[in-house]
């Protein structure tokens, strides 16, 4: 459910939102449970979450996170977002969905008129608001993690970082209400990425004063384009937010709803934060709390919830964009022969790994990389869920035979591994302590003698599996959420050769295969959506049969409401809840 | 009439390991005026005996039967409130060690006006006024300043003559002393026993002496009474016990008194073999394991304490006339004996 | 007495840099996360990790970042910023004491309303019935898991969640400066789970203390005076027995207020402890750093005041 979340890890609990979902079966994405319902409410009254955690960044400059995301996207505008059942993005503070010409190289977007900021700025949004919101998406004092990934193809846009916000030449602003993106090559991803936070208006002539020194403090201050704001005072100032306490929403009066597809129904919405998953999803049950921000029910609780007729309906299962991973680098011995690591595809038992996440509640076994809620977008094209090159009997449960073979094929004679002890890194807690375990067991029916080097989750991306040169043979608890539903945002980082970095490295296998980064490189730049997916599906294929890591789950979030409420489950950010469109029944 | 009879006194406690019997028939009387000296080696129930008089032995685990006359009414059947008016009151007692008998975080002054508080409704004033003059009169120097000090600031002699103090503010009939000087070194306690002396002639009151230090009997007492293994063994007036004893028990613990006056050659003869356990004490005569002269009889049924003399009981197997002559001829042997 | 407390203050400043130091090392040697990672995301570029490292000054050597840290905890009273979410930990921290001291001080004054008398009455009576279901009692309070006696009150009588609706549900916590009925309310069950284990450890000590003490010459010595057994009791046997105890309850306050974690996590009482694990979760050192020092501050401040407390409690301490 979290996007840093998904690779860094940084709480535990938060972690275990990805972890324990619910479904196996039924509907072509993966789904069991409630289906996603929206129902038109009424206007007024105080919708409350409940979270674990706490926000990264109120700055949509800095938000970088699911669960920030379900305050952000209420509270500014991004040129497009997503209605909470589509996976699509739709205009926001965009006119209309942006038109690429030039080859794809020329990126136009118009943006409403009339749109103004909350108190105390209450002027209009104009282009320009837009463009500064970009460029200091460039500056380390604002630290955005995704601006270089899908905006860096902008003409003029930074490669060095420092402390201040650049004049980004490639960002036109012809007149008010019109933004142009001249980029330096046709991008696949970009009007996708508009989507981001970053591309929400900030206006310059009261921000640009935060935005001075090592770290913006404009989060502090920030404005609002969206139905909601954070509670502030008459200088700007935000009084509500408590971090790790609470985040109290209220209304945008410069918000004008003809502009808006939103209904933003409630009055009134807080976020609670600091409380214990089991307490969180009792309150939640017992209706002190209307929704899961952050954290999944535990799956006790999960399971007592689905078995109950008259709970099961207020649980509703979103699948997560992406999978989880063991990654083999594939630039030392012994992994980077194929066959051997072929060898490893065969003999993991996928289905025990589950298991060490709650089994079939927690998702499919994933077959491949992009994940079935892709849907034609990616993951139809790349076989669906016909397509699973390392097959085995009993739900993929590993096959010593066929391993075997792979081994020989490599040059193992007797079809066992006799070569060194190999290394994996692995997480120091449950469940990934566990998913390590059975890869470790499950490598040792063919001859591997597997050490376990466990350390903090965290520590583990940063310091080891995301430094190449501290990298060991194994990262078996690696995995990727995608930012959105393109394939290239699912593949590219975690496999394309030129993105082998020497720290804060993602691509865990040092994937390398020039084939590969060529046919990528192209489809990055495709700009045809039904090509660059079939593309993309074919990337997919070839990544998960050169068996460079080994896709064992597509996970599903759950999400619980109170019985107060009507539902708002966004299904392209992971089942966070959508509180403009829920409201007090 | 005795002003304390103590008749048949029996007391054992239930302990994990057995049945401690700690008090196995002792009878005993003490005058008015009169001092009493108890004596015997740790163990021998001296102590017990001592405090089951004014009803600190009643422990959960305790069984104590026999009588202990006081003032026409039994001790040991009283009950617990009647006691209590009696306990400091008209019967009180002072301890071995006065460091830590007295409670280390009040001070001195505070803890004798809390004796006399508790049996005489008396202003706070009042009683703080009596308390100096206590402490006055057991020859403390400067008693104002004295009343606020802590036990730990005050020497063990001090210590205990503030013991005395609190024992006598109340002028009890009785003062039972249990080792009252055996904490202290040798000159504070002879000043402590001439205290008590003094005290007991001043004010008539009777003394209870408590002492495995027959040295401190042979100074004041008037009778004496010898203790082992929770039975008395011989009791007589001090001269008596002195010139003539009759137990070899006693023969021993005479032996082992370190006389000034003995040539320094002479060795301490302490009796040999230690104290008998009291959860499986020796068949027949108790003494007997340490007894130099045991008779055969001794081996299987425990002498009656009986009558020497008139007034001189003693509690052994051997003939009269053989234990005369024993005692004879020890002294010729024992320069110190005579 | 003055020169002593100033001794000791002297050592507390040095051990309290000692602690800072420590954590540094500890940061520094072992293999916790890379907050400049972290804080620049994972689809960040090399340049931004670079440029948010040396804006958190983490570029530079661990000893000089820790002279940094001094200099502005020294001058400033500054105690940095979080790598997280760049709040204030100085702030942070005193935002979240107000919940940390209700917290520590309603649990202490309930173990002790519980603790000591319970201690009084089993070492009244030892081995009897009432003594072996007290301390039998005891030992179950002592071994159940704050976190799931937690669970177990919210689930009992928290309202909402609760079979019972009778006090405050978790995350209920108003500063009592907001009202008083809610965060007294709020903060029942907190108080109670907190104290459980306290409060029969306060038992089992009172007793044991109790029990030894009333085999004291001194307290033969209050009988002997014709004293009440209840007043040997309550007056001489608990003024010595509860001495030790009560340095030890000034010990415990100090380290609750460093954080009572498990409490404030389950019960959502924004306090101290709570920060500190969210910043051991998140490799957030300065919040980490923050709260070992107001932690070790509070213990360091904790022995002093239980060490001066000690020398009027028992007139036989003297300092010099």
């Amino acid at each position: 459910m979290k996007r840093r979340i998904a690779v860094l890890g940084l709480a535990a609990a938060a972690l275990a939102f990805v972890a324990a979902g619910c479904g196996g079966g039924g509907s072509s994405s993966g789904v069991q449970g409630s289906s996603h319902t929206l129902t038109k409410g009424k206007k007024g009254g105080t919708i409350t979450i409940l979270s674990e955690g706490d926000i990264d960044h109120l700055d949509p400059g800095a938000a970088y996170y699911q669960f920030t995301y379900a305050i952000t996207y209420v509270t500014q505008r991004p040129l497009l977002a997503y209605k909470p059942d589509s996976i699509q993005p739709t205009p926001d503070l965009a006119a209309s969905m942006p038109t690429v010409s030039n080859g794809g190289k020329t990126v136009t977007v118009h943006i409403q008129h009339g749109i103004k900021f909350s108190p105390p700025v209450n002027r209009e949004v104009t282009s320009a608001d837009v463009k500064y919101a970009i460029e200091r998406g460039f500056d380390a004092a604002v630290g955005n993690g995704y601006a270089s990934a899908y905006f860096g193809v902008i003409q003029g846009a930074p490669t060095k970082i420092g402390n201040s916000v650049p004049n980004i030449s490639g960002i036109a602003t012809p007149d008010k209400y019109t933004i142009v993106f001249h980029l330096s090559k046709a991008s696949g991803i970009f009007v996708a990425a508009l989507q981001e936070p970053l591309t929400a208006p900030v206006p310059k002539d009261y921000a640009a004063k935060y935005d001075k020194g090592k770290s913006s403090s404009y989060g502090d201050h920030e404005v609002a384009t969206g139905p909601y704001m954070v509670q502030n005072n008459a200088a700007g100032k935000i009084t509500g937010y408590s971090p790790g306490k609470q985040i109290v929403l209220v209304r945008n009066p410069n918000w004008n709803p003809k502009t808006s597809w939103r209904p933003a129904y409630a009055d009134k919405i807080v976020f609670k934060e600091g409380f214990d998953p089991t307490v969180a999803t009792k309150q939640i049950l017992s209706g002190q709390g209307d929704a899961n921000g952050d954290f999944p029910p535990p799956a006790a609780q999960l399971k007592s919830i689905t078995s109950n007729s008259s709970e099961k309906g207020q649980l509703e299962f979103t699948p997560t964009p992406g999978s989880r991973f063991v990654a083999l680098n594939t630039q030392k011995a012994p992994f980077n022969n194929k066959y051997v690591r072929m060898a490893v595809a065969f003999i993991l038992d996928r289905n025990a790994m589950r298991l060490t996440r709650g089994g079939p509640i927690d998702g499919k076994i994933a077959t491949h990389f992009i994940s079935p809620d892709f849907g034609k977008s990616g993951f139809d094209q790349a076989g669906g869920f016909g397509f699973d090159p390392f097959k085995t009997a009993n739900n993929d449960s590993g096959d010593v035979g066929k391993a075997e073979a792979m081994l020989k094929k490599a040059g193992f004679k007797s079809g066992k591994y006799n070569g060194p002890q190999i290394t994996q890194v692995a997480d120091n807690t449950s469940p990934g302590s566990n998913t390590a375990a059975v890869v470790a067991n499950s490598l040792q029916k063919i001859g591997f003698n597997v050490k376990t080097i466990p350390v903090q989750h965290s520590a583990m991306y940063t310091r080891f599996c995301g430094v190449p040169k501290n990298a060991p043979n194994i990262c078996p608890n690696v995995g990727w959420i995608s930012d959105f539903h393109e394939p290239q945002a699912d593949l590219d980082a975690n496999f394309n050769g030129k993105n082998i970095l020497p720290a804060n490295n993602v691509n865990w296998s040092q994937f390398n295969d020039p084939k590969i980064n060529a046919l990528m490189t192209k489809a990055e730049t495709e700009i045809n959506s039904e090509k660059r997916w079939q593309e993309w599906g074919q990337i997919d294929k070839l990544i998960t049969s050169s068996a460079a890591a080994i896709p064992w789950i597509w996970e599903n979030s759950p999400t619980l409401y109170s019985t107060r409420v009507t539902h708002g489950t966004e299904l392209w950010n992971g089942g966070e809840p959508d509180v403009s469109f829920m409201s007090v029944k | 009439m005795p002003l304390l009879e103590i008749e048949d006194l029996h007391v054992s406690f239930k302990t994990i390991d057995g049945v401690v019997r700690a008090v196995e028939g002792v009878s005993l009387s003490l005058d008015a005026r009169k001092t009493l000296g108890v004596v015997g080696e740790s163990g021998s129930g001296k102590s017990v005996t001592a405090q089951t008089i004014i009803g600190l032995t009643r422990f959960p685990n305790a069984t104590i039967t026999g009588r202990v006359m006081f003032d026409g009414r039994d001790l040991v059947s009283m009950d617990a409130d009647h006691l209590r008016a009696i306990r400091g009151a008209r019967i009180a007692m002072i301890f071995q060690d006065p460091l830590s008998s007295l409670h280390p975080f009040f001070k001195v002054g505070h803890q004798i006006v809390e004796a006399i508080r508790t049996h005489e409704d008396v202003p706070r004033d009042i009683a703080k006024r009596r308390t100096i003059e206590a402490l006055r009169s057991v020859g403390i120097p400067s008693p104002e300043e004295r009343f606020d000090s802590y036990p730990h600031e005050m020497s063990g002699g001090m210590r205990q003559r503030a013991m005395i103090a609190m024992a006598l503010a109340l002028r009890p009939d009785i003062l039972i002393a249990d080792e009252p000087t055996t904490a202290l070194d040798v000159t504070v306690q002879a000043q402590v026993l001439e205290l008590i002396q003094a005290l007991r002639d001043d004010f008539g009151t009777a003394v209870m002496l408590i002492t495995h230090d027959l040295g401190v009997v042979a100074e004041m007492c008037d009778d004496v009474a010898v203790m082992y293994a929770g039975r008395v063994l011989e009791q007589a007036p001090r001269e008596v016990l002195f010139d003539e004893p009759q137990h070899p028990y006693t023969w021993g613990l005479l032996q082992s008194i370190p006389r000034l006056d003995a040539p320094r050659t002479d060795r301490l003869s302490p009796i040999a073999g230690s104290p008998p356990s009291l959860i499986n004490p020796p068949h027949g005569c108790k003494f007997n394991p340490r007894c130099p002269y045991t008779p055969p009889e001794a081996l299987e049924t425990e002498p009656p304490l009986a009558p020497a003399e008139p007034g001189h009981l003693v509690r052994c197997h051997l003939p009269v006339e053989e234990r005369r002559r024993l005692w004879q001829s020890l002294r010729q042997e024992h320069p110190a004996l005579r | 007495m003055g020169a002593y407390i100033v001794r000791r203050v002297l050592w507390a400043i040095l051990l309290l840099l000692v602690v800072s130091f420590i954590t540094f090392v500890i940061f520094d040697v072992f293999p916790s996360a890379d907050p400049a990672a972290i804080r620049a995301g994972r689809n960040a570029t090399p340049a931004l990790v670079h440029q948010i490292r040396i804006n958190l000054g983490l570029n530079k050597p661990f000893y000089t970042q820790f002279w940094i840290y001094l200099k502005g905890l020294v001058e400033h009273f500054n105690l940095g910023y979080s790598y997280y979410n760049s709040e204030s930990v100085k702030s942070e921290i005193f935002s979240r004491l107000p919940a940390t001291i209700s917290l520590t001080i309603g649990g202490f004054i309930v173990w002790m309303l519980i603790g000591i008398p319970v201690g009084v009455v089993s070492a009244i009576r030892p081995r009897s019935i009432f003594d072996r279901v007290l301390m039998g009692g005891s030992l179950v309070a002592i071994s159940a898991p704050v976190y799931f006696l937690g669970l177990v009150s919210l689930f009992l009588f928290a309202k909402g969640t609760g079979q019972l609706q009778w006090f405050g549900a978790a995350g209920s916590y108003v500063p009592i400066s907001q009202n008083v009925g809610q965060w007294f309310n709020s903060l029942i069950l907190p108080w109670v789970t907190l104290a459980a284990a306290f409060a029969a450890f306060y038992a089992r000590m009172t007793r044991g203390n109790l029990i030894e003490t009333m085999n004291e010459d001194y307290i033969r010595t209050a009988r002997a005076k014709g004293l009440r057994e209840a007043k040997v009791i309550s007056k001489h046997g608990l003024r010595a027995a509860l001495t030790p105890i009560v340095t030890m309850a000034g010990m415990d306050i100090g380290l609750l207020l460093g954080g009572a974690i498990l409490t404030e996590i389950v019960f959502n009482v924004p306090g101290v402890g709570r920060y500190a694990y969210n910043a051991i979760t998140n490799s957030d050192l300065p919040a980490i750093q923050g709260t070992v020092l107001f932690g070790a501050f509070f213990i360091v401040f904790a022995n002093l005041v239980v060490d001066i407390l000690y020398a009027f409690l028992d007139p036989r301490v003297t300092y010099g």
